[in-house]
């Protein structure tokens, strides 16, 4: 049977999301998107692990802001959420936190006033912070039990520094450093108005706005008094760290380095570059370590932005005595990009691979809301997507080794393995 | 409400179409009726291993990857006790790239004893990465065979030993595809912006030429009535100790299936869940704590796992999970509790409805248990789930003598 034409795959206009401001200022993006009656909701504060100085205690105020506000209970609040359907996800990454809360359109009224509960009015009850500090050293002590997490941690420290937040690693002390007055503190600094950007995405009920602003828009925006960690990256001057985990049946790998992020124009195509190497199903370390080898259950490729710095890193777990060939082998294919032009026939997989993400990226509210937070969080626009199309679309062999050489020397590299 | 056309062909392959014009994707979804339920006790994890085998390439297109890839696509495929399933999203304007690959690997898959040996060695680093090089990895691995005695629900899917997968050859490779892998014993979805009356065309040009095969129906032995309590105790390098219960519920079309989900959710559906209120909240026994129910196409199990505090005897913490199950035997939730669990099931599931690859997924499934109209009913049965079979089903479940305990110790000191 004759095989079916392919049509050549074009991500199309990416719905802009209308933007407003309440009557303090808060910034709101509206992103109408869907078949269903739900929305999505993304309250996102300056208040990420960069603004801390004593470890755990950006992630830890995130984490108690469900516990207990001045007219709910920690009970009472997750009763409430879940009686309307609701779902919430906490987070804190590098730069930014915040909640993400998911409900049906006909719900917003209530989920709009426990958020405002749970972000602006929480009490941080100190019963309620002891018991949440020693649940949460239990599950820090199973996660470093993992050897791809001793891996990935040790890579982050060698990689941004001992001592800055994007690094520091956290141990076992920090549980018990923190008192319940220094989250107050982060707290009253760091989740305020100001610092505050709002985005929704789904079929958004009519009511929405004038809702955000009766429970948001009247709070007042302090001038925050607040600096990012005293602290500077800086990378370790020691490439190869090795951590040993008794009785361990594989071994985490771990090879990267800094890297530039989405604000150099190089960007785009260093991503590129990142995908042919590791960074889909069937990159080169792919085939070559798990398709060729048998070595592993799986190997990627990434690069990943934050406001201070990217980073790119290759992870894989492989049998204890596979590890030396396995490293080898990712030298080896670095080598490789460095040095010899990519075949036609390669890009032209990539590319179709690329825009096809690009396709996926931009369909249904969810995924619109997500792309939008990863280009507004760097002060960008729908224009970084466009120009990564074009670079998707036009680059050529010879820029890709270019890049490749200047952007993946193995010597700058780190090579961190655990197990 | 998701409507569908289901159309099959002459060979048996059942087809369903669901349109969503607000996306500019395709999704589609391939479910044969294999999974580890249908190995051979002496040869578990072939079902899965096979998924590995499946991207290996045919002698018409030797690059499944690279050729969906072409199109825009993107893929991948789980194997669990009961199926084997594989899905794909790409442009829809591609769709026929989809028709073409899928059609092309039910046809006939190239076998290679150099890529079953790379696909064996695969499977194995994923076994120890999954299961056997994480802390309580393994716990299920214990648990199966102690809450199944005979039916093969006793190993999971990725197989009950590494040297199961070790020993597999060609030969049961290719047994095994010409005995599970035909028209007759799949189904295929698809969703998204495409038009029926093309779907059911393309369906029969890619898929009709494929003859009909002989899949032989496994003969599975029904697993005996529980009438004792069970418990393995075992010692190992973990951080902290874990408690694990199994009781044995119903098959996903079993009448009380709905209760029985429900009854998890009132025990251990998010924070407000009783399990975590009572245990992880107020007496801090526990770090974690979950439940569910097993949604297999046999008699399924209620499984519940939670991760000890320090200091905290495994004996006691049990007691008093008992005594939080016990309490849904003895009164009845209250109104609004019920309401609670089920609003958040109808809630979860309009959710999952946002994404056309989930309803793919979902309808191949519902079809497979003989009622694809379940993707729009299930809500109301939840809806009818009442207070009183609610404590009906607990008596009747979560029976002492029916539940399997594993004592999952740490041999380290606590920190």
């Amino acid at each position: 049977m004759i095989k079916p034409p392919v049509r050549p795959v074009t991500p199309g206009r990416i719905p802009e999301a209308v933007a407003l401001k309440l009557d303090n200022g808060i910034p709101v993006f509206l992103i109408e998107a869907g078949t269903e009656d739900v929305i999505r909701i993304d309250f996102t504060f300056d208040a990420g692990q960069a603004w801390e100085n004593r470890p755990l205690t950006a992630s830890a105020v995130n984490r108690m802001l469900t516990e207990g506000s001045q007219n709910f209970s920690s009970s009472k609040l997750n009763r409430t959420l879940d009686f309307h359907g609701a779902f919430y996800n906490l987070y804190c990454d590098r730069d930014r936190a915040g909640i993400l809360v998911f409900f049906l359109s006909k719900h917003v009224e209530k989920i709009l006033e426990l958020a405002r509960e749970i972000l602006f009015l929480p009490v941080f009850p100190e019963r309620e912070f002891k018991a949440q500090m020693k649940k949460r050293l239990r599950w820090f002590l199973v996660n470093r039990d993992k050897v791809a997490n001793i891996a990935m941690d040790q890579f982050y420290e060698s990689v941004f520094g001992k001592e800055h937040p994007y690094g520091k690693q956290v141990v076992q002390e920090d549980f018990k450093n923190l008192s319940r007055d220094c989250l107050a503190d982060f707290h009253v600094r760091h989740y305020t108005p100001g610092r505050l950007a709002v985005v929704i995405s789904g079929r958004i009920h009519k009511d929405t706005v004038p809702l955000l602003n009766r429970f948001f828009g009247a709070l007042r925006p302090q001038a925050a008094d607040v600096t990012r960690s005293g602290y500077e990256l800086k990378a370790s001057e020691i490439k190869r760290v090795h951590i040993e985990k008794k009785g361990a049946l594989q071994t985490a790998i771990r090879i990267g380095s800094p890297a530039i992020n989405k604000l150099h124009p190089d960007y785009p195509g260093l991503k590129i570059v990142d995908v042919i190497l590791g960074g889909y199903f069937n990159s080169r370390l792919m085939k070559n370590i798990r398709e060729e080898k048998g070595l592993t259950y799986g190997i990627h490729s990434i690069i990943t932005s934050a406001l201070l710095s990217g980073f790119k890193v290759i992870s894989t777990e492989v049998s204890k005595k596979n590890t030396p060939k396995a490293t080898d082998e990712i030298c080896r294919e670095i080598e490789l990009l460095r040095r010899v032009a990519v075949e036609k026939d390669e890009l032209e997989v990539v590319r179709n691979y690329m825009l096809g993400e690009m396709v996926r990226m931009f369909d249904g509210p969810f995924a619109l809301a997500e792309s939008f937070r990863s280009v507004w969080d760097f002060g960008l626009d729908n224009s970084y997507y466009y120009r990564l199309v074009r670079k998707i679309k036009t680059i050529e062999p010879d820029e890709i080794t270019a890049l490749a050489t200047t952007y993946y020397n193995i010597d700058d590299m780190y090579q961190i393995t655990a197990g | 409400m998701i409507s569908y056309k289901k159309y099959t062909l002459d060979n048996g392959l059942r087809v369903l179409m669901h349109e969503d014009r607000s996306t500019t994707l395709a999704a589609m979804n391939i479910l044969y009726n294999v999974g580890s339920r249908d190995e051979d006790p002496g040869s578990t994890g072939m079902a899965h291993l096979f998924e590995h085998l499946m991207f290996g390439g045919t002698a018409q297109i030797p690059d499944y990857d690279k050729q969906l890839l072409l199109a825009g696509g993107e893929n991948n495929a789980f194997t669990n006790t009961d199926i084997t399933n594989y899905y794909l999203t790409l442009p829809a304007e591609n769709i026929e790239t989809a028709f073409w690959l899928e059609s092309d690997r039910m046809n006939l898959i190239d076998f290679s004893q150099r890529n079953l040996d790379i696909q064996k060695s695969v499977v194995i680093e994923e076994y120890k990465q999954r299961y056997l090089n994480q802390p309580y990895g393994d716990a299920m691995l214990l648990m199966r065979p102690l809450a199944y005695r005979i039916h093969p629900y006793r190993w999971p899917a990725i197989g009950m030993d590494i040297s199961h997968i070790h020993d597999v050859t060609l030969d049961k490779v290719r047994e095994f595809f010409f005995t599970h892998y035909a028209p007759n014993n799949a189904i295929l979805t698809l969703t998204g912006n495409f038009r029926t009356r093309e779907a059911v065309r393309m369906a029969k040009k890619w898929f009709g030429r494929i003859e009909r095969r002989n899949v032989k129906p496994v003969d599975r032995p029904a697993e005996p009535e529980q009438t004792e309590a069970r418990s393995l105790e075992v010692e190992k390098d973990v951080p902290a100790d874990a408690l694990y219960k199994a009781w044995h519920t119903v098959p996903r079309a079993g009448n009380d299936f709905y209760t029985l989900d429900l009854i998890t959710d009132l025990l251990a559906g998010g924070e407000s869940g009783r399990l975590y209120n009572k245990l992880v909240r107020q007496k801090k026994l526990f770090s974690e704590i979950n439940a569910y129910i097993t949604s297999d196409i046999d008699p399924g199990i209620a499984l519940l796992h939670g991760r000890l505090m320090k200091d905290v005897d495994i004996r006691s913490a049990e007691e008093a999970v008992l005594k939080v199950i016990d309490e849904l035997k003895e009164k009845p939730p209250s109104s609004h509790e019920m309401e609670k669990v089920r609003n958040k099931y109808e809630s979860s599931n309009v959710f999952a409805n946002t994404s056309i690859l989930n309803k793919a997924v979902n309808l191949s499934f519902f079809e497979l248990t003989g009622n694809p109209d379940l993707i729009n009913t299930e809500v109301d049965l939840y809806r009818k789930t009442s207070r009183s079979m609610v404590t009906e089903a607990a008596r009747k479940y979560f029976d002492p003598a029916s539940c399997s305990t594993l004592y999952y110790r740490s041999s380290r000191d606590q920190k």
